[in-house]
């Protein structure tokens, strides 16, 4: 577990975090994204595309594709920031723009799995993770390995709670679930990581 | 910092720590603002309702639909003409209370050929071709049931065009007969319906005859030589005759001529309205595919 004080995982402290953007802060800049005004944009870019870049790139495990994310999220607000101004309600772009990163990246997995003819799996399978993991001469791949094992949703789940430190509660509404329902989801994927760690701990004692 | 406890083993969280994320490349916000540049709306918000408002609009829907198509078969009789038995609301109390009411007086039931006809068959099943003076008699039989509801009907309708013409010149104020008139008139038609009885019974009885014995001397017959027969074809007249020509034509030109008569019919109707007693000659109808009888159905002559 993260203790308080510790750096986040990706090394870099977010903008948005450290100046603890409000409701209010937010629902300005979306007004201000609606009237199309670039710097409004631009802050936003700068506050909040590193993290998404990141939940991408965890997500997906290529860079590239992480940043068309990022780039594909970030023009969604553009898009909708007339009608998120037009809704009302308090405006929360970080969750916003996160719920709209794991979307992405969950469509953007589930298209490769179609186009591959791999079945999605619902549950970690072992097998390949094993291979995977004799394979990996870096911890970081093996690192890599273990999430992309992972069912899609369980893999968001680690990513938001583990990689970004994100709250259950928050990141139950980044992924658009009650939170029972999600502590159950991250629940299974720690098993599931656990399980796959023990196997891949296993075979590469015995390789060695 | 997350205020839930995510707690791994201490190895897994090494190795899963590790794993570096790149950084952004740089002058993305840049490519980023720069492909807002010429990007189109985004299309507007597909109008949803909820599940269950879109079934309860169904439902209605369906249930207005079903009600106007019961309201519209009720009003234009439709009901009256389908063999479905419609419950009167005391005849429904008494299937829900169990009381034996006390017999309702009631409309006479409207005749149809399924009450003319009995619906069990008789003892004689007719296969194939007649050959037997049995399967001759229940062929008669049949014969007499379906002409005796065919009459009846007939006779039906010009009842009802007699009154219906009468009605109408009355709420025209046009001259109309006398009770004494119309009861001439009424016993005029019985006296000539009776005449025609008789001739055509006397005929069928000799047509009958012949058909007897040919099958007492080993014949047979088929249904189209039964119905020919009985329509007097070998007899020779020029009416039978055309009977035969309109019944060797294709389906679409013999209905084409049965148009072509009718409409000649009506025509002469009208013309003969200043006569009442006009209005009740055309009793007959041309031989056509009205009257082919069925014999290999007992139910259904």
């Amino acid at each position: 577990m993260m203790t308080a004080g510790q750096t986040t995982i990706g090394g870099v402290q977010d903008a948005a975090v450290r100046c603890g953007d409000t409701a209010s802060d937010d629902a300005a800049l979306a007004a201000r994204i609606a009237d199309r005004e670039e710097a409004a944009f631009r802050h936003v870019i700068d506050a909040h595309a590193r993290i998404l870049h990141r939940i991408a790139y965890r997500m997906l495990g290529d860079a590239h594709d992480a940043e068309d994310i990022a780039q594909e999220a970030m023009l969604r607000l553009w898009d909708h920031a007339p009608r998120l101004c037009a809704t009302g309600g308090a405006i929360r772009l970080g969750p916003w723009l996160k719920r709209v990163t794991v979307n992405l990246a969950i469509d953007r997995l589930r298209l490769a799995k179609r186009l591959s003819g791999d079945e999605v799996p619902d549950r970690a399978d072992d097998g390949p993770l094993a291979d995977a993991c004799i394979e990996a001469s870096q911890e970081n791949r093996m690192a890599r390995a273990l999430i992309a094992a992972l069912p899609d949703r369980q893999r968001a789940a680690i990513v938001l709670t583990y990689y970004e430190e994100l709250p259950n509660a928050e990141a139950a509404g980044i992924m658009d679930m009650n939170i029972k329902a999600f502590e159950s989801l991250l629940h299974r994927a720690k098993a599931a990581l656990r399980k796959a760690f023990e196997a891949c701990d296993l075979k590469v004692g015995g390789a060695v | 910092m997350s205020s839930d406890p995510f707690s791994l083993d201490n190895e897994l969280a090494r190795l899963l720590g590790n794993d570096r994320a790149p950084e952004l490349s740089a002058g993305f916000a840049d490519r980023v603002v720069a492909a807002t540049q010429g990007r189109a709306a985004p299309l507007p918000r597909a109008l949803r309702t909820s599940g269950w408002r879109r079934i309860g609009r169904r439902l209605v829907v369906g249930v207005v639909a079903a009600g106007a198509l019961g309201s519209a078969a009720a009003a234009t009789g439709l009901l009256d003409n389908l063999p479905i038995g419609i419950p009167t609301p005391r005849e429904m109390w008494t299937s829900i209370s169990g009381d034996k009411a006390d017999p309702a007086p009631s409309l006479p039931a409207r005749t149809t050929t399924a009450d003319i006809v009995p619906q069990t068959s008789g003892p004689v099943k007719i296969e194939g071709t007649i050959d037997t003076p049995e399967e001759l008699e229940e062929a008669f039989r049949r014969i007499d049931q379906m002409r005796a509801g065919r009459r009846d009907t007939r006779r039906e309708a010009v009842d009802r065009r007699i009154d219906n013409t009468i009605d109408r010149r009355r709420a025209q104020g046009l001259p109309a007969p006398t009770p004494e008139e119309e009861a001439l008139l009424r016993s005029r038609i019985e006296q000539a319906r009776n005449r025609r009885d008789e001739r055509v019974e006397a005929v069928t009885a000799e047509r009958r005859e012949i058909l007897r014995e040919e099958i007492e001397n080993g014949g047979e017959l088929t249904r189209e030589t039964l119905i020919r027969l009985q329509r007097g074809v070998q007899t020779g007249t020029p009416a039978a005759d055309r009977l035969e020509r309109l019944r060797q034509l294709p389906p679409d030109q013999r209905r084409a001529l049965i148009r072509q008569w009718r409409e000649r019919q009506q025509g002469r109707l009208d013309r003969s309205r200043a006569d009442p007693a006009m209005q009740t000659k055309p009793e007959t109808t041309p031989g056509g595919p009205e009257d082919e009888i069925d014999l290999s159905d007992p139910g259904h002559p």
